[in-house]
């Protein structure tokens, strides 16, 4: 089954995945027109900035087990086997926050929501999305995404690759040279200018 | 194998499935007080508030024991465990045999000397059965009374106050959740309560009530009286252990159960709010009664009687409460000690409401407070869960802007 891998040294932080996220979870699946939607529409994905500035699209690992829907009062988590997904019941959801307590990454936010009752805020977060999956397209953070830090692959495949990566770097030939030599040129130019702005 | 769960609280459900997943064909019987199906205990204050209907409380089928074929016998409860002979007597007379016996009992609220038997609409708020008598005289009711300012009291004071009526709080410290917040929290807290009409009265007591058949004053330690016509009595709860000998498993506050939740007699195990499990961020043992570690504690001590060796982690003391327009997370050691080892980082934002407050153990975190601005608390909490030595600067932890990110290199 293919998983959306994270590769978070190659994440610019443009946010781009945020916002095709949220376009995805719209009534209208087009951001000219989601902007406008009642309630808007918002991601499930996040970039986060790290020390220096550099990002990372922190979403739903979907974990097994998982600790939001062991911690859920109601019962509104649950798991789709087949796809492997973590998932909430808006109409179970009561909106009580003990998932956040629950979630290592704190990726589940709080708000009102086209699949929930209109005026009621609930617990949302990442759903791979099902829909989208069912009509044979990628996650849309996946589509959206240009610098390959989120991929949709098999987590076998996207192993090997990782571990071929590591193993090209560290040979005698490669010269200390990163995986990703331009991303991290950038991650080092941020980091610089944190230096700098700090003095 | 004879498995026994004594409970039908979060606990005992969670180990009698934790069970049925490793051995199918044990034996497995549940003895439970409480005959509705198996339902969320933290809920009933929403029931209270008419937020949700009782069809909502229910967490599994009224078809779970069918389903995972465990004997119920519910409307009972136990009144003598004889260790030795690993049997137990009921109070309807039963005798029940085991090999294997988890005591999930929970805790039963403290009665107040104030308290006569007969006199009608003072409450616990425990169970869903107190909720509804609650409901059914609820029409009647012009003024409420909360007694105690702790978590129960809390949420009994806000249900009443989204119903419309008028509540006082009497509670001991000068303000609400004292054993959850500091000082600042607390009083962004009550300044929040009180805002939506709470009265709320500090260091006093109820030392009596009047009324012949129901409730209709309170007398209160500092001499003057209150008119009433429904008391709700919140002043903690105690481990229901009653039916536990001492000199024959280990009981402090309550039964001492080691990393496998296993007590010191061997084959009988302790869950949830009955049981002293280590404390993660103090070392020492404590009752953590949460629902999220009564869960854990459940599962975890299933597997164990199962014979699948699987270690507890410790608990952690945690909430997350929404006041109308204020969230607050909290966890772990608030109040540190006054020692220098312990180094606490704080921030207040008026403007937004938020506050935040970090206390450190040398390099590790082991308490927060979160008042606004919670959806991060979860990295926060397992931060101070997986004991991770932390080398990023404490204002960037304080800092709204923290996420996951922050955490990595």
């Amino acid at each position: 089954m293919k998983k959306v891998m994270v590769h978070p040294e190659r994440c610019v932080g443009c946010m781009q995945c945020m916002a095709a996220c949220a376009t995805a979870h719209s009534q209208t699946k087009c951001l000219l027109t989601a902007i406008a939607e009642t309630p808007l529409p918002k991601p499930r994905v996040h970039v986060g900035a790290g020390l220096y500035g550099e990002g990372f699209p922190n979403r739903c690992r979907h974990c097994d087990p998982a600790p939001c829907l062991l911690a859920c009062l109601p019962g509104a988590i649950s798991r789709h086997r087949d796809t492997d997904t973590v998932i909430i019941n808006p109409d179970i959801c009561i909106n009580c926050a003990s998932c956040a307590m629950a979630c290592p990454f704190g990726v589940i936010r709080y708000h009102q929501d086209m699949t929930a009752a209109p005026g009621k805020t609930v617990a949302v977060k990442c759903d791979n999305c099902m829909a989208r999956q069912r009509a044979g397209l990628n996650p849309a953070c996946v589509e959206i995404c240009k610098s390959g830090a989120l991929t949709f692959e098999e987590p076998a495949a996207g192993l090997k690759r990782k571990t071929d990566e590591v193993a090209r770097s560290v040979s005698v030939c490669a010269e200390g040279l990163p995986s990703a030599p331009g991303f991290a040129l950038l991650n080092a130019v941020k980091k610089a200018q944190a230096g700098l702005s700090k003095m | 194998m004879n498995y026994v769960i004594v409970g039908n609280g979060v606990a005992g459900i969670s180990a009698a499935e934790a069970i049925r997943q490793l051995d199918p064909g044990g034996r497995l019987t549940m003895i439970a007080a409480e005959t509705f199906p198996p339902y969320c205990r933290p809920m009933i204050s929403l029931l209270l508030e008419g937020a949700v209907t009782p069809e909502k409380l229910p967490i599994r089928p009224p078809s779970f024991y069918e389903q995972l074929q465990i004997q119920p016998i519910l409307g009972d409860s136990v009144v003598s465990l004889d260790v030795p002979n690993r049997m137990m007597h009921t109070r309807q007379g039963r005798t029940v045999a085991f090999d294997r016996l988890l005591i999930a009992t929970g805790a039963d609220p403290n009665p107040i000397p104030a308290m006569k038997p007969g006199m009608k609409n003072v409450f616990f708020m425990r169970t869903e059965v107190q909720v509804r008598q609650m409901l059914d005289v609820l029409p009647q009711v012009r003024q409420a009374l909360v007694l105690g300012g702790g978590l129960v009291g809390f949420k009994a004071a806000y249900a009443l106050l989204h119903r419309g009526l008028q509540a006082t709080m009497l509670i001991r410290s000068d303000y609400p959740l004292a054993m959850q917040v500091d000082d600042q929290a607390g009083k962004m807290i009550l300044k929040e309560l009180v805002g939506h009409g709470l009265e709320v009265k500090v260091g006093v007591d109820v030392t009596g009530f009047d009324g012949v058949e129901k409730v209709t004053r309170a007398h209160l330690s500092d001499g003057t009286d209150l008119p009433c016509d429904l008391v709700i009595v919140s002043k903690g709860v105690s481990p229901a252990l009653s039916f536990v000998s001492g000199d024959q498993i280990k009981v402090n506050q309550g039964i001492v159960v080691d990393e496998y939740l296993a007590t010191t007699a061997a084959g009988i195990f302790a869950a949830g709010d009955v049981a002293e499990a280590r404390d993660i961020t103090r070392g020492t043992c404590r009752i953590n009664a949460i629902w999220p570690e009564a869960v854990d504690q459940g599962r975890l001590a299933g597997m164990n009687m199962a014979g699948r060796r699987v270690a507890y982690r410790g608990s952690l003391g945690r909430n997350v409460i929404r006041i109308f327009d204020l969230d607050v997370m909290t966890g772990g050691l608030v109040h540190p000690p006054a020692e220098p080892a312990y180094e606490v980082h704080s921030a207040l934002d008026l403007r937004r409401r938020t506050y935040r407050k970090l206390v450190f153990h040398q390099d590790r975190l082991v308490g927060i407070i979160m008042v606004n601005a919670i959806d991060q608390g979860g990295i926060l909490l397992s931060l101070i869960r997986s004991r991770m030595p932390l080398a990023i600067p404490r204002e960037q932890m304080l800092s709204p802007a923290f996420n996951y990110r922050t955490l990595l290199r």
